[in-house]
């Protein structure tokens, strides 16, 4: 340990003092503890010569205007405020001597922070992200299913969420989409036509879209629950030529297909008679049973089996086929009785309905001597699918009133109107081969009317900018876009054209495109934008916006019962699964495949259940005002029948997600051990417990480690069998540089690894090399084993408090019992998501009064998210 | 079609020889007032009459075609007499264009199952009858399937396939075809053969 040189006590004895002098109001003796604390216990390693871990305090100037320089700071006060410093193995300092150090360094620090808040404001401005911009104008144009995301430039991210300013930069490319953004909502959202589309009413059999594994076995065609005479199974022989089975109308008979085939590379059904050609609301009718196939018999089904229903997307004439391009839902297909399911949803152009047997494992009979007559094993069965729509229960639809209000729509002759441009419709045509809806003819050229172009412009304004806006909007600002509208008349457009052209300057300005929110504390209708974006991701309605307008809404009642309002509404969906998507991950859910021959139960099916328990989980949370323990550990889980077998829990029938009371010595309930979070965590092929135990540590504690040091190989975990990962993590943590960070971040993993890359409970890590043969458990009779049980696991381990448990039973119980911690992390990640900024070092104090008012009433989560809305943290910038 | 129809032109059928005199009556009764014509009864060679199964779907099909009426139906010939008026039918074609019109107005009936195509050429004693046992055809649609995949083989006159009898048969014309050649192609369509003696 070397000494301190005269010199160098000297410089940080002056940086200490300015340190004293700019900050605090400690005394003369306190300053000379303080500094005699640096001196006896902190500068043996951390000065010029040693500089141990990389911190050399005599450089470590009182300059905080640097974010670097404060965080090197906070640093310090953190690890000497949790008694991590100095170390164990040096003298400890009596209690008082750190508290009063503590105590200086936390004062002088928040004055610093409250400066820079006080001069940068808390919350910078920023724009909305892909999600937000989608759903605002979802909201404001009433198009619950306009797909804008997609075609916006992905939002960066910072302290863990997309929706802080930091990340939200916005470049030419930004702009430039979001003006094809805006076209096209504007194109769904005005009425081309003085009636609504004819509302189409068709009934789909998929039997016409499943030809080719009808005739080699993978499917059959059912009468009646029986066999179809006229279409026998395919045996030995395979049907002969698809086409003459098409031509000759073997598919049309309106029998039930029964399908034995999951989707894979080469087999997607759709339902292809129908393609959308008008974007809106559609009613889907599916009707499904379960079966089960024996050797060209029909039996009772196993159980209730799924089906799933998607949108696919097609692209160009359809011709190469789509992907699902989201899920519609998981459908209950109970054995020998139909079950009918109907929802409404919304399609966009060209999206077409999507089929997969989603609970069945991939059986293939099309290469197998005797095809569908040799094979016994489940079926689902659909008897058809109707669509209706779009539907319309007013016209001019919603959206294009918001844009026009009441004006009438009139047929435009050319003649009539010489020298104005009349609007540009494009020609609707059904681009996509095989399918059977048309669009309507075309009655001629319909547009907005206005009597009164200037007047009319002023007054539907008036109305539309502050909706747009979220907030009143100045007479002049009103005034500038009027004029546009009168230039635009002026260069010979119709009215549409005109009133167009400045819509979509709107929703291009800044004023639709960043949260603009006043210095200090937030006035009414900023307030009701935070409250809206943070518990729906979308603009006020109309509720919030007129208790804004009438200055009610920040009143301590008036505000509660908002949140209460806005968390029972389902547009709190979009803030569950857009906060958990950030917070716990959720949207790497799909990074990547799980490795087939080591896990090949693994299912989109299930994989799509996994996120639905999360989901679901933290809305009971909500819901039921459920305290912070029930992060780690419950008594229940949110599953359905393919996450019970998963997990080993008997009783569960049927795809739909409810809550489960689980058995005794159960290690589910709580995140921590839910399936999504364990495959989020994992690689496909392997489990480390670094990345689990840094993601417990960082998104459940709200401790994040540091990050690895450069140079420092990554440890490969060995899918041969040989060596567990806790051996190799042995090696690695006898390097004195890697042990100190990994003595944190190892034990939360280890207690993990009690899961596999999919979040099957294990006792043995599974191999494709050495081991002992594996036994089937729950994986479904149809999956093929080729892994092996390769060495036990051990899911042990010691915290860095020195307090040990055994396995995921007792660490769960470790966690659960310091509740506050797992509070105050929720707190954090909720003010973040919730204000769009960082906390800030001066934040802590009001983030630790948040945590005791939440605690003292209740401790639950709905109370929390109550208190951090009422809270100073929310209604400041 | 258009050689069939060329051919037509070179060899008249009995067939054309009906229509023609059926055209010149029409034709020497422009200047009178005209009547409701009568239909004619005129026999057609038909194409996808592939087994008997198939008559109630060519009755079907026929019920179809305004102006049409299916008289009988000859499986074992694949011939079937229909009753209409080609003049009234096809106005202002050409006499040697109404099999060929025909044709495509029995194929919009039947989704392209059927069609007509002008008698043989060949007496029936210079054609010969192949029949080739096979396994597991089971449904019209296979049936349809097994006979396209012979039916277009160039000296198949005419040809059927049975899920019943398990059986497919075809007229061939030798010096254009033979049994091998039709085995091919059932092969190559995914057919079974039945093996001698099983």
């Amino acid at each position: 340990m070397s000494k301190l040189s005269p010199t160098l006590a000297r410089v940080l004895l002056w940086s200490l003092c300015a340190l004293v002098l700019s900050g605090s109001s400690r005394t003369r003796a306190d300053e000379a503890a303080t500094r005699g604390f640096f001196e006896a216990h902190c500068l043996k390693c951390h000065d010029t010569e040693t500089h141990k871990g990389g911190l050399d305090l005599t450089a470590l100037k009182p300059e905080f205007a640097s974010p670097e320089n404060f965080a090197r700071w906070v640093k310090v006060h953190d690890r000497i405020a949790s008694g991590e410093m100095p170390p164990r193995n040096q003298p400890r300092p009596p209690a008082a001597e750190i508290k009063s150090v503590a105590t200086w360094l936390n004062q002088t620090l928040t004055a610093a922070d409250r400066a820079r808040l006080d001069r940068d404001g808390r919350t910078l401005v920023r724009r909305m992200t892909r999600a937000e911009y989608e759903n605002t104008v979802r909201d404001l144009f009433d198009l619950p299913g306009i797909a804008l995301q997609g075609g916006l430039p992905a939002d960066g991210m910072a302290h863990g969420f997309d929706k802080n300013s930091d990340a939200l930069d916005i470049s030419h490319v930004n702009m430039a989409k979001y003006v094809e953004a805006a076209d096209h909502a504007l194109d769904l959202a005005i009425a081309t036509q003085p009636k609504p589309p004819t509302l189409l009413k068709q009934r789909i059999s998929l039997a016409r879209h499943v030809g080719h594994i009808l005739g080699n076995g993978d499917a059959v065609l059912l009468k009646d629950k029986g066999l179809d005479p006229n279409y026998p199974p395919a045996g030995d022989q395979p049907h002969i030529g698809q086409g003459a089975h098409e031509q000759i109308g073997s598919f049309n008979t309106g029998s039930s297909v029964g399908v034995f085939r999951h989707e894979d590379e080469s087999f997607n059904p759709y339902f292809l008679d129908f393609a959308t050609l008008y974007p809106g609301r559609y009613r889907i009718r599916a009707s499904f049973w379960g079966f089960q196939w024996d050797q060209g018999k029909v039996l009772p089904a196993r159980g209730i089996e799924a089906a799933r229903l998607s949108a696919v997307q097609l692209g160009e004439d359809g011709r190469g086929g789509g992907h699902p391009s989201y899920v519609l839902g998981y459908y209950d297909a109970p054995s020998l009785e139909a079950q009918m399911h109907e929802f409404v949803t919304w399609l966009n152009f060209k999206e077409t309905i999507g089929f997969n047997t989603a609970s069945l494992a991939p059986a293939l009979n099309y290469n197998r001597k005797g095809r569908a007559m040799a094979f016994t094993g489940p079926g689902i069965a659909c008897d058809w699918l109707d669509i209706e729509g779009p539907l319309h229960d007013v016209w001019p639809p919603r959206g294009h009133r918001v844009l026009f209000g009441e004006l009438p729509l009139i047929k435009l002759k050319p003649t009539d109107q010489k020298g104005v441009r009349a609007p540009r419709r494009k020609v609707l045509n059904q681009e996509i081969v095989h399918v059977t809806n048309r669009p309507d003819p075309v009655s001629g050229l319909w547009t907005v009317h206005s009597e009164q172009p200037p007047a009319d412009a002023d007054r539907l304004l008036a109305t539309f900018l502050p909706r747009a806006f979220r907030r009143p909007v100045e007479d002049s600002v009103r005034a500038q876009y009027v004029e546009q509208v009168t230039a635009r008349l002026k260069a010979g457009d119709c009215f549409e054209t005109a009133m167009r052209w400045v819509y979509r300057a709107a929703l291009c300005s800044p004023d639709f495109l960043h949260h603009l929110e006043p210095s200090g504390t937030l006035d009414d209708h900023a307030m009701a934008c935070r409250l809206s974006y943070f518990l729906w991701n979308s603009m006020p309605d109309e509720t919030l916006t007129e208790l804004a307008a009438s200055g009610k809404l920040r009143e301590a009642n008036v505000l509660r019962d908002q949140v209460e309002r806005l968390l029972n509404d389902p547009r709190s969906q979009r803030f569950i699964e857009d906060f958990l998507g950030q917070w716990l991950r959720l949207r790497q859910i799909a990074a990547n495949d799980p490795d087939r021959k080591l896990y090949p139960e693994f299912s989109p099916y299930l994989q799509d259940s996994m996120v639905a328990e999360t989901r679901a989980y933290f809305r009971e949370l909500i819901a039921r005002d459920l305290d912070a323990s029930y992060l780690v550990k419950s008594d229940f889980a949110m599953i359905n029948e393919k996450l019970a077998t998963h997990y080993g829990i008997p009783g569960v029938h049927g795809s739909a997600i409810r809550r489960v009371t689980l058995p005794p010595d159960c290690p589910r309930g709580g995140f921590l051990t839910q399936a999504s979070i364990l495959k989020i965590t994992a690689n496909g092929t392997t489990t480390s417990p670094v990345p689990r135990g840094a993601f417990v540590m960082a998104r459940l504690l709200g401790k994040p480690p540091e990050p690895p040091p450069p140079n420092i190989a990554a440890v490969e975990p060995d899918v041969q069998g040989a060596t567990t990962i806790r051996e190799q993590l042995a090696k690695h943590r006898s390097d004195a540089s890697c042990a100190s960070c990994h003595a944190k971040i190892d034990p939360p993993g280890f207690a993990l690894e009690t899961f596999d890359v999919i979040g099957g409970e294990r006792t043995r890590y599974r191999s494709i090399g050495q081991g002992d043969p594996a036994p089937r458990g729950s994986i479904d009779p149809f999956i093929g084993i080729g892994f092996k049980l390769g060495p036990p696991v051990d899911a042990s381990g010691v915290l860095p408090d020195q307090r040990k448990f055994r396995d995921i039973h007792e660490f769960r119980s470790l966690l659960a019992a310091d509740s506050t911690v797992l509070l105050k992390n929720l707190t954090q990640q909720l003010a973040i998501y919730g204000t769009g900024r960082d906390l800030g070092f001066s934040d802590r104090e009001e983030i630790d009064d948040l945590v005791e008012r939440t605690q003292k009433n209740g401790g639950g989560v709905r109370t929390l998210i109550h208190e951090l809305i009422q809270s100073k943290l929310f209604h400041t910038k | 079609m258009n050689s069939r129809t060329f051919s037509l032109r070179r060899t008249p059928s009995p067939l054309a020889v009906l229509m023609s005199v059926a055209l010149s009556a029409v034709a020497s009764r422009a200047d009178e007032k005209p009547a409701p014509a009568k239909p004619s009864e005129i026999k057609h060679t038909i194409t996808g009459l592939c087994c008997r199964e198939r008559e109630d779907d060519l009755r079907a099909a026929a019920k179809k075609m305004m102006g049409v009426t299916l008289l009988s139906v000859d499986f074992e010939n694949s011939e079937a007499t229909f009753a209409y008026d080609p003049a009234t039918l096809f106005p202002q074609e050409k006499p040697e264009r109404f099999i060929e019109l025909f044709d495509n107005l029995l194929k919009s009936a039947s989704t392209h199952t059927f069609g007509v195509k002008a008698p043989s050429r060949l007496p029936r004693d210079k054609l010969t009858l192949i029949e080739i046992p096979v396994l597991g055809l089971d449904c019209k649609g296979c049936c349809l399937g097994t006979y396209h995949s012979i039916y277009r083989i160039e000296g198949v006159e005419r040809a059927t396939a049975s899920f019943k009898e398990c059986r497919v048969t075809a007229l061939i014309d030798p010096a254009k075809t033979n049994r091998a050649a039709l085995e091919k192609a059932l092969k190559d369509a995914g057919v079974m053969l039945k093996e001698p003696g099983k």
